[in-house]
């Protein structure tokens, strides 16, 4: 407990040392003068051209949270460096994270992008290597968009982007005259970065309560073999005004929602899908629509309660602007279990905290643009009925210059149950402020 | 009978003989309606598309300054519909952002963004074009271009060098302005100035085109200034590397180019 003490006194020592080492030379920075520097010529003079940011993260818990001592579940110093090359048949671009992170106490690299883009005739462009990918219609909520997630980024307050989690992929693109068709095979396995009770508690059925680390929830991986390699498959094309596309997907599901049988700890089932969607305009304002149903092959009559159930899941969203600058949108999402009279009578663990068949959430997003777009104010406000859980999302954002950019905002979560999806966050409610530096 | 059409005959004659005349009279000087489509021409429609670069220097009411650089590639449909397809390169937090919009004169655009730190295309609920494009004192409007249906047009005043217009919406709860007038070049029909006024009778928006070029045989402002009289600040768009008429196909415009911009429509003209 004492070693736990110092580490902890410690993190915060090197992060306020580093935040200061930041703010410092941010204070005396001059505006940069682009409009001096003549960035008419210099464009195209070199193949390369260099970006990044420096961004100091803090987030503090609105309550304690009784199972973890660290009561901030974000406190940290990112350099994020960015490369391009322009060579003559192919785009070379990588963004490197440095991260001096004050609550697990240490330092880590990522390597968020490192990819390759070139065209193959006419109609065909490739991009291979570790990159961003996402599709569907959703206001975050996915359905066909089974590409990694970074929810531990997402829920503990850092930017937006990094709710998406990188995947080493080769994606193809097809373009034809009226349809068109991506192609993305990840030859390894890319799971969602889960929620293992370091910055976060959850909520454990089998512990019939929440829990957190320390020990850190361990999962086991499925082997790295080429059956084990994940493809998603999207058609897609315009019929007038109106976004229409079809979806499938061969892999695993991201989060581990299974429990293997050799080591009892949880895993991550096979997972197929086949979905679609439509978007576009609804008299002045955007409708869409989404459907995908998820298919666990290793459970096909849904009565292993070691494997997740089949589950179809819906959404339609409506978004319209309300008034100058003033944008409102909803949304209305389902998750129906496909074997649920299997899955109560299987039900391994205590009933009163059994999922219902059906989920249903509803969501509102309320955006308002001021001062020429320089401050965003934002609510995303999702909301289950039946679970009577929800998770609130206030945000601000301020451009102070091109270069400073400051956020903060809430993620609060509560709910009558703690085994509800939003419910079992509540001890982790959080405030946060970030402050960015682009170069 | 036989009398009326001689009549008609004669006046005919008379008419085509004014419209040949090399002197100028009130006959041949343009209809309202004429100046405002040439106008519009003029500053929306040159060619059948055309390229541009483009950078802002967006300085605030507090003297606080912000820039922006982008490429924009449009091309011309039917009808007065138009595509647009506009790459940021500055600064560095929006570059890599593409926005896409189709215009249809009359009714809402189509309008998708992409988000690269996201890979997301993200399509825009149509709202209301008289607000910032980008952060500057400038409209999405004044860049595609007003409906010239939306206001009822009068000829105010015509000097040597201009026509003077003054456009009245027909809805004006949909607008911010009562009227404006705009100062429209004899000779090439740019709209050199508009000034807009609120219900008070006051002047708080100004937009002054402050250089034309003629490229490709086509005036071309390449200099503008968006002025926010009523609060202060303004905004100074310079265009560069213009070119018309390059015969950029349709395909270009498309998801294909959200998230790989087209290299080779956006690549500096050689000249």
């Amino acid at each position: 407990m004492m070693r736990f003490d110092y580490y902890k006194r410690h993190a915060r020592t090197r992060l306020a040392l580093l935040a200061g080492l930041v703010l410092l030379p941010l204070a005396s920075v001059a505006q940069d003068d682009a409009w001096g520097d003549d960035p008419w010529a210099s464009e195209n003079v070199s193949p390369w051209s260099w970006y990044g940011f420096v961004e100091g993260a803090a987030g503090v818990r609105t309550d304690e949270n009784p199972l973890i001592d660290e009561d901030m579940p974000l406190g940290e110093l990112r350099l994020q460096v960015e490369g391009e090359y322009q060579g003559d048949g192919a785009t070379w671009d990588f963004k490197l994270d440095g991260i001096a992170d004050g609550v697990e106490d240490d330092f880590t690299g990522n390597v968020r992008e490192a990819k390759v883009s070139f065209t193959l005739g006419e109609r065909t462009d490739v991009r291979a290597g570790r990159q961003i990918l996402t599709w569907g219609t959703g206001d975050l909520v996915f359905l066909n968009d089974l590409f990694p997630k970074d929810w531990v980024s997402f829920l503990s307050g850092r930017d937006r982007e990094y709710l998406k989690a990188p995947s080493d992929a080769i994606r193809t693109s097809w373009f034809g005259d009226n349809v068109n068709v991506d192609l993305a095979v990840l030859p390894f396995r890319e799971p969602d970065v889960y929620i293992d009770g370091t910055r976060l508690s959850y909520w454990n059925p089998r512990a019939g309560r929440r829990v957190a680390a320390p020990p850190k929830l361990r999962t086991t991986e499925p082997a790295r073999t080429v059956e084990n390699s994940e493809a998603a498959l999207r058609v897609y094309g315009m019929a007038g005004d109106q976004e229409w596309a079809v979806y499938g997907y061969r892999g695993f599901a991201g989060q581990p929602e299974a429990v293997d049988t050799d080591t009892g700890r949880p895993t991550f089932a096979r997972l197929d899908s086949l979905g679609a969607s439509l978007r576009g305009p609804l008299g002045d304002a955007l409708y869409n629509l989404e459907f995908a149903y998820h298919n666990a092959p290793d459970d096909p009559d849904g009565d292993d309660p070691r494997v997740p159930n089949d589950e179809l899941r819906f959404l339609t969203g409506y978004e319209r602007e309300a008034f100058t600058n003033f944008n409102v949108g909803v949304q209305y999402y389902l998750e129906w279990m496909q074997d649920y009279d299997a899955f109560r009578e299987t039900y391994p663990f205590a009933t009163d905290e059994r999922p219902e068949e059906k989920r249903h959430v509803v969501t509102l997003r309320l955006t308002w643009r001021l001062m020429r777009d320089n401050l965003v104010l934002g609510l995303m406000n999702f909301h289950s009925p039946n679970e009577e859980d929800s998770f609130i999302r206030p945000t601000v954002e301020y451009r102070i210059t091109d270069q400073l950019y400051f956020n903060t905002g809430a993620n609060l979560f509560e709910g009558q149950s703690p085994a509800t999806f939003y419910g079992q966050f509540e001890p982790d409610s959080s405030v946060y402020a970030r402050l960015r530096y682009n170069f | 009978m036989k009398n009326r059409v001689l009549r008609t005959l004669v006046i005919g004659l008379g008419l085509a003989a004014t419209a040949f005349a090399p002197a100028a009279s009130a006959q041949d000087r343009p209809s309202t309606m004429e100046i405002v489509k040439r106008a519009n021409q003029a500053s929306f429609y040159a060619g059948d598309d055309g390229r541009t670069e483009a950078r802002m220097r967006i300085v605030g009411s507090s003297g606080r300054e912000q820039v922006r650089q982008f490429t924009m590639l449009r091309r011309d449909g039917d009808q007065g519909r138009q595509q647009y397809l506009v790459v940021f390169s500055r600064p560095a937090d929006v570059r890599g952002t593409v926005f896409l919009v189709e215009k249809n004169p009359g009714a809402d655009d189509n309008r998708w963004l992409y988000l690269p730190g996201l890979d997301l295309v993200r399509r825009i609920a149509p709202g209301d074009k008289r607000t910032s494009f980008v952060g500057s004192h400038v409209y999405y409007e004044d860049v595609s271009g007003r409906d010239i249906q939306a206001d009822e047009h009068e000829l105010i005043e015509t000097t040597d060098e201009h026509y003077v217009v003054r456009s009245t919406p027909k809805d004006p709860d949909s607008v911010e302005f009562a009227y404006f007038d705009t100062r429209i070049d004899r000779d090439t029909f740019l709209p050199m100035e508009s000034e807009y006024v609120n219900a008070d009778g006051k002047i708080y928006r100004r937009m002054k085109i402050e250089e034309v070029k003629e490229i490709d045989g086509y005036p071309t402002g390449v200099r503008m200034r968006m002025e926010d009289v009523a609060n202060g600040g303004h905004t100074l768009v310079q265009f560069r590397y213009n070119a018309y008429d390059l015969g950029i196909p349709e395909s270009v415009f498309s998801e294909r180019s959200l998230r790989n911009p087209p290299r080779e429509w956006l690549q500096r003209p050689e000249r």
